[in-house]
């Protein structure tokens, strides 16, 4: 079957390129049945990546190891859920996955616009067909899915942390997120060749960057939990290359989801939306770069191969691609009005835009030191999470501020009285709350004051608007279903504050403490006593396990677990740490035993006590509430797009 | 390559080819292929009603911040006639351009085409533009306004 799924991405790789070239030769001779043929051809695309993807499924899940791909990532004893999640555990079945989300959201983004936005997408399918016909191009040439062996007896397994439930979750969900952002982009970039630069393609797109910015932010959440349960170091963010690969899409796309709004009521922002929107999609290629190419040392990228430059190519060229179109239309780019006041919600979106472009600039600059030194010096050089800490302080706490004032500042512009009334309620709850947490000890970390104090400052103006709205209206249900973007907006701010006082509890105010215990021997780490009970080797098909069993007393008793695993096949070990949660503290006591000698009995032991480190994961549950409430298809607004419309298409 | 993955093969590049072929087998001759664009008279529409819309929006959220307590009264009186200004200079071009009014479309009549959707009057007056307005004082904060609907003149 291999032969098959062969073809099917030959046949995908010749739709893509058909409707590149003949969809753009369509566009820009107006012809209409040209232009719906190249259409097809992104539609029929799909279909053929379809049958590529199901070969590959389905060969995975009978173990069929004539596929060298398939006998790289799977053996027989994997588990069926886990031999299905090596679809995307290699770089030849991510590409895949990449090129089938691809052809499926753009189908699906060109169908449901193709009515109203006729003339646009006439210029959004050659976009697409491009980065379609780069990504088959780069599966049938060059690192394909469907190469073939004599079928050994086994296979090699996964590697045993990617035998995650998360595993399962967070590839999709990143995929989904990176791919997405193409979708805004290919709107964008149909806009300016189409030369019709007005609202259309935002309110197109807008659902679309909103479920790519949610899929990337909550993909992010999953892998920081499995980093946090799996990965065994005891954090869950370690500033690493490719986990700043997929922030920093993210971060420009929330840039562009705030500034969006001020080119929806002002008419302003227009060049700095389509600089967001190629921003926001070249970090995306430009992290898939990062992982393939094996140009950065991560645990998380892919072994190293020749698709690197590939990739650098394609950013090189996209990137030329976006700046050119944009030059080419800045006057038709020009806004209609100007910024009236520097205290105006346009201008807290716009001093919060430039700290989330800045912030995912200075996290690219840190990603790419390593190369330019490399370049430019001959020895690679890397940037540690102190320099990151500083510019994530700098740029993320006044960004949180921002976040409260936002909501409650008026458009256009306001006064500084009125200012000053409207933030007195949510300044007086930050500052009390502020001196409570002196009281109670919070003042040993500054920035962990100070995100807490701008957190309560956060939820107090998002819980002042609620209960205003509810109050008026009678219902909270009938408040948010009557703007749910903006009341959505308002979740999703919270779940951010949740995660602000999740980091700043765990890493501000968390304690480490390390030891070296023989089997009796006892430690204390805040609050907590922990004894050495034994070494223990629970019964496991696959692997050898060895644990140290620990007696916990203290806020919590009861018995901890630690040690690690060495997997059969493929050969390798895995940490297995041991975590207690304590819900009503949202607090977790993390111990990592490490170098286990059985013999002895005696371990080395980390444990770790991380104050309000669950709000992070109850975050990311708020997160995707918040999204899907301010991406909820709204008949009404379809109504007005479709009225708005109307005297274009008569 | 085996029998059958040539024959699926095959198979599933014809289908392909058929279906990028359609729009050619569907209408062989057609006297007019151009693709529906939008003309210049009916771009230049769509950006009045883009004014028109974002006009009324801004002194919607005037309205509403004015209410929530965001802007003083001294600040929304010397606002709310520009705005309303705006507003009506926007419907007013609007309604200089003939026959090419905003048309409301339900779900049955969205379409293919759009040319099939029956005209509509203006839903509402434009304001007296003349007419300075002083805000009334208002107690209730809420309901802020709804984005998702069409916007509405403010009455005198």
């Amino acid at each position: 079957m291999a032969d098959l799924g062969r073809a099917a991405l030959v046949v995908s790789l010749g739709l893509s390129l058909y409707a590149l070239a003949v969809g753009g030769y369509a566009a820009a001779t107006n012809r209409r049945r040209l232009a719906f043929s190249a259409r097809n051809a992104l539609f029929c695309a799909f279909g053929s990546t379809l049958i590529a993807a199901a070969v590959l499924a389905v060969a995975l899940v009978r173990h069929d190891f004539s596929f060298q791909y398939v006998a790289a990532h799977t053996n027989r004893t994997l588990p069926t859920q886990y031999a299905l999640s090596a679809f995307w555990g290699g770089q030849e079945g991510s590409l895949l996955l990449w090129l089938l989300i691809l052809t499926g959201y753009g189908a699906l983004a060109v169908a449901l616009n193709r009515t109203l936005l006729r003339d646009l997408v006439a210029w959004v399918v050659p976009v697409l067909g491009g980065i379609a016909t780069f990504f088959a191009f780069v599966l049938v040439a060059v690192a394909s899915p469907f190469d073939t062996q004599t079928a050994p007896v086994d296979g090699a397994g996964l590697t045993p942390s990617l035998q995650n439930p998360y595993m399962v979750a967070h590839p999709p969900m990143l995929y989904l997120g990176y791919v997405g952002l193409s979708i805004p982009f290919a709107f964008a970039a149909g806009a300016l060749l189409s030369g019709r630069t007005d609202e259309r393609w935002i309110v197109a797109t807008r659902r679309w960057t909103l479920a790519a910015w949610m899929f990337l932010g909550f993909g992010q959440l999953l892998g920081s939990h499995w980093a946090y349960v799996e990965v065994g170091w005891g954090g869950y963010y370690a500033w690493d290359p490719v986990e700043n690969a997929a922030l920093m899409p993210w971060l420009a796309a929330t840039a562009f989801l705030h500034s969006v709004m001020i080119q929806e009521r002002k008419g302003m922002l227009k060049v700095w939306n389509m600089v967001l929107v190629a921003l926001a999609f070249e970090l995306s290629v430009f992290g898939t770069f990062l992982t393939r190419s094996g140009v950065v040392n991560s645990i998380h990228s892919f072994a190293k191969s020749p698709i690197g430059s590939w990739f650098l190519a394609f950013v090189v060229i996209s990137s030329l691609f976006s700046v050119a179109l944009i030059l080419w239309r800045l006057p038709l780019l020009k806004a209609r009005t100007k910024l009236e006041s520097a205290l105006s919600r346009e201008a807290v979106f716009l001093y919060n835009n430039l700290l989330l472009v800045a912030l995912s600039l200075t996290i690219l600059w840190g990603v790419i030191f390593p190369i330019v030194t490399q370049l430019f010096k001959g020895e690679s050089r890397t940037i540690g999470r102190p320099y990151y800490d500083f510019f994530l302080r700098s740029f993320g706490l006044p960004l949180l501020l921002l976040m409260g004032i936002g909501p409650l500042i008026a458009w256009r512009r306001t006064s500084v009285r009125a200012l000053a009334r409207v933030l007195a309620l949510p300044a007086a709850a930050a500052l009390a709350s502020g001196v409570l947490l002196v009281v109670a000890g919070a003042g040993s970390s500054r920035p962990g004051l100070i995100a807490y104090t701008f957190s309560s400052f956060v939820l107090a103006t998002i819980i002042v608007e609620l209960v205003r709205g509810t109050r008026a209206t009678g219902s909270l249900f009938a408040l948010v279903s009557r703007n749910r973007r903006r009341y959505g907006g308002y979740v999703v701010h919270a779940a951010v504050v949740l995660l602000a006082i999740g980091i700043a509890g765990s890493s501000a105010y968390g304690s480490s403490t390390e030891r070296r215990l023989t089997t009796g021997e006892s430690m204390k780490v805040n609050g907590y006593t922990l004894t050495l009970r034994g070494i223990v080797h629970p019964p496991n098909q696959n692997a050898t396990e060895t644990r140290a069993v620990f007696d916990v007393h203290g806020r919590w008793n009861g018995t901890i677990m630690s040690g690690d695993n060495q997997y059969r096949n493929p050969p390798e070990p895995s940490r297995e740490v041991g975590i207690k949660t304590d819900w009503l503290r949202a607090e977790d006591l993390y111990v990592i035993a490490d170098d286990i000698n059985t013999k002895t009995g005696v371990i080395y032991v980390k444990v770790l006590v991380k104050p309000l480190v669950n709000l992070i994961w109850i975050a990311g549950i708020v997160f995707l509430f918040g999204s899907l409430v301010a991406l909820w298809p709204d008949a009404r607004e379809q109504r007005r797009l479709v009225t708005r419309l109307a005297p274009a298409r008569a | 390559m085996s029998l059958v993955a040539l024959v699926l093969g095959v198979a599933l590049a014809a289908g392909a080819v058929l279906l990028v072929a359609l729009p050619f087998l569907r209408e062989p001759e057609v006297a007019d292929d151009r693709l529906d664009a939008p003309t210049a008279a009916e771009e230049e529409r769509l950006g009045l009603i883009e004014e028109r819309d974002r006009a009324l929006g801004a002194l919607k959220e005037l309205e509403f911040d004015h209410r929530a307590g965001k802007i003083t009264d001294d600040d929304y009186r010397r606002d709310i006639g520009p705005l309303r200004r705006a507003a009506a200079g926007a419907l007013r071009r609007l309604d200089d351009t003939p026959d090419l009014h905003p048309q409301p479309v339900t779900e049955t009549n969205r379409g293919e085409t759009m040319s099939e959707i029956q005209p509509v009057p203006e839903p509402t007056p434009p304001p007296d533009e003349g007419t300075l307005p002083i805000p009334d004082p208002v107690t209730e904060p809420y309901p802020p306004p709804d984005e998702a609907d069409l916007p509405t003149i403010p009455q005198e």
